[in-house]
């Protein structure tokens, strides 16, 4: 067992160290983010004109949102894995992995983990920077449950974050380019994983859309840990999204897996 | 050469672009969608914003549907006609296959900028169209045909606007020899065109809306089909268009000084 996790120790390690390396892309994706968030505070400033509620939460509150939705990105978001993992099998690198006793997901997974610690850390550093703007709109709940069952969700958050990369990526089985699934994909998932505007705002005019997204993986990415954090969920609602987060986490693991032993089937490995 | 050689050679590589998006058909539904899925991201945001609140910085909902349309149409012609081939540039002036437009008979910057067209971009530009017309018949306005006429050459001025910029950000690989984060930068400006002038306050007001040419792009050619012909904001639309058109080609020419072409 000790071993076992000994291979996956050494791959966060040599995944820090590559990271490192694209401090820059990191740093500047960062900052380009602050761009994103000063178009959020002007346009929902400029919603909030003359009302100091919307969908029960005001102002400051869905800034808040924004802001650790942004934080998400950067701690849990898959980010070029999918890239990543397709240009393994396009360039026959998975070969190695297949005759060696590692598990190639969890090899991805280790990389993935140590990426977003390193990005996750740099994203901070703007953040800290603007804080003078930022602090004054920040504000967060302060019951204890909501870190207690906040912080799995996040992780799970992670896993199935990982697990959707990770499945476009091993669509290189099947199609030479998958650039354009990926970001179809992104656009569904900017929606309905609540960074384009938090859910719940659709519960008016759109519930059915809503509902149906509680349903589905990508709610579970970004929106609903996040949602958890700055209290726009309660606490049955939490618990009961907590048990459709791990059915989707083992479902896409299920889905996964049968990917990759498909795909194997469909895989020549040449050379030496 | 002259004006109608360029054309000539701009219809070649057009014609060429359809050959070849026709081989690729699947691809280019793929993209197609994929841009089209975008758009639709950026309605669903006015709609659900609109749900909560009657007016954004005093525009309406279907004014600010125009105002978006604006913007992408501005966008999908920069995909369709430009995009491509300035993103190719970049990496062209990095392994030195600039050389091979360098070599053409033509002046660089037209030989570069015009190789390739990008079919799944226009086809989406009919989408914006429409989402523009759309907005014109919910707020009942019927523009006469020198307003329409306006508009066009507005937008005109828009693409023109941010042809510039892309043009001044993929030059900077002459000096850095990566231009890293291209998309991003362009697109972060951009996001700043779908919201209305009069929301930006302070610094953002100095920043997006009269330093760099964010919020002109789309706002004068909305506001005219709106309000109608208004000489200031034409006039500024007309200026910040000459000077960002020239500081680009000015950036341009001085990498190109810069071009030490790829050592064989």
């Amino acid at each position: 067992m000790m071993t076992s996790l000994a291979k996956y120790r050494h791959a966060f390690l040599v995944g820090l160290q590559s990271n490192i390396v694209y401090r820059w892309n990191f740093g500047i994706r960062a900052l380009f983010s602050l761009f994103h968030l000063a178009f959020v505070f002007i346009l929902w400033g400029a919603a909030y004109s003359g009302q100091t509620d919307i969908a029960g939460f005001d102002l400051n509150q869905t800034l808040t949102y924004f802001i650790v939705i942004l934080m998400m990105q950067f701690f849990i978001g898959a980010q070029n894995e999918d890239y990543q993992i397709s240009e393994d099998i396009r360039n026959g690198l998975i070969n190695q992995f297949l005759l060696k006793p590692i598990n190639y997901y969890l090899y991805r997974f280790s990389i993935f983990v140590a990426a977003r610690m390193v990005s996750g850390l740099l994203a901070l550093i703007p953040l800290i920077i603007a804080l003078p703007l930022l602090k004054d709109h920040i504000v967060l709940p302060d019951e204890l449950w909501r870190l207690a069952l906040g912080l799995p969700a996040m992780f799970m958050a992670a896993i199935i974050q990982f697990t959707i990369a990770y499945i476009f990526g091993l669509l290189t089985f099947w199609f030479l380019e998958i650039q354009s699934f990926i970001i179809l994909s992104l656009a569904i998932e900017t929606v309905l994983g609540g960074q384009l505007f938090p859910l719940d705002l659709m519960r008016d005019r759109m519930n059915w859309l809503f509902n149906l997204s509680q349903y589905l993986p990508f709610y579970y990415q970004m929106y609903f840990p996040t949602a958890i954090f700055t209290g726009r969920l309660d606490q049955a609602s939490t618990l009961t999204g907590l048990a459709l987060q791990t059915f989707w986490v083992l479902a896409l693991l299920a889905f996964a897996q049968f990917l990759w032993t498909r795909g194997l089937r469909r895989h020549t490995a040449v050379g030496g | 050469m002259k004006p109608i050689d360029y054309i000539r050679i701009w219809l070649a590589c057009a014609r060429y672009s359809v050959v070849r998006t026709m081989m690729f058909r699947f691809d280019f539904i793929m993209w197609a969608l994929v841009e089209f899925f975008w758009m639709a991201v950026n309605l669903l945001l006015i709609q659900v914003v609109y749900d909560h609140t009657d007016s954004i910085a005093g525009w309406s909902k279907y004014q600010m549907l125009l105002l978006v349309g604006s913007s992408m149409l501005v966008q999908r012609f920069i995909m369709g006609f430009v995009w491509t081939n300035l993103f190719e540039m970049a990496r062209n002036i990095r392994t030195g296959h600039f050389d091979f437009f360098l070599a053409q008979p033509g002046n660089p910057l037209v030989m570069v900028s015009t190789r390739k067209l990008d079919l799944d971009g226009l086809a989406n530009a009919v989408v914006a169209i429409a989402v523009v017309a759309y907005a014109l018949h919910q707020l009942g306005i019927v523009p006469s045909f020198s307003g329409l006429a306006l508009y066009v050459l507005m937008i005109f001025c828009g693409f023109l606007i941010h042809y510039g910029i892309l043009l001044i950000t993929v030059s900077l690989t002459f000096w850095l020899g990566a231009a890293q984060g291209i998309e991003g930068s362009y697109f972060t400006l951009m996001e700043f065109s779908r919201l209305p002038r009069q929301a930006f306050k302070g610094v953002t007001s100095v920043l997006f809306v009269w330093l760099l040419p964010a919020v002109v792009v789309s706002n004068v050619p909305a506001s005219a089909l709106i309000h109608g012909f208004n000489p200031l904001n034409t006039l500024w639309l007309l200026a910040v268009t000459l000077f960002w058109l020239s500081f680009a080609v000015f950036v341009f020419n001085r990498g190109l000084r810069r071009y030490a072409s790829a050592s064989s």
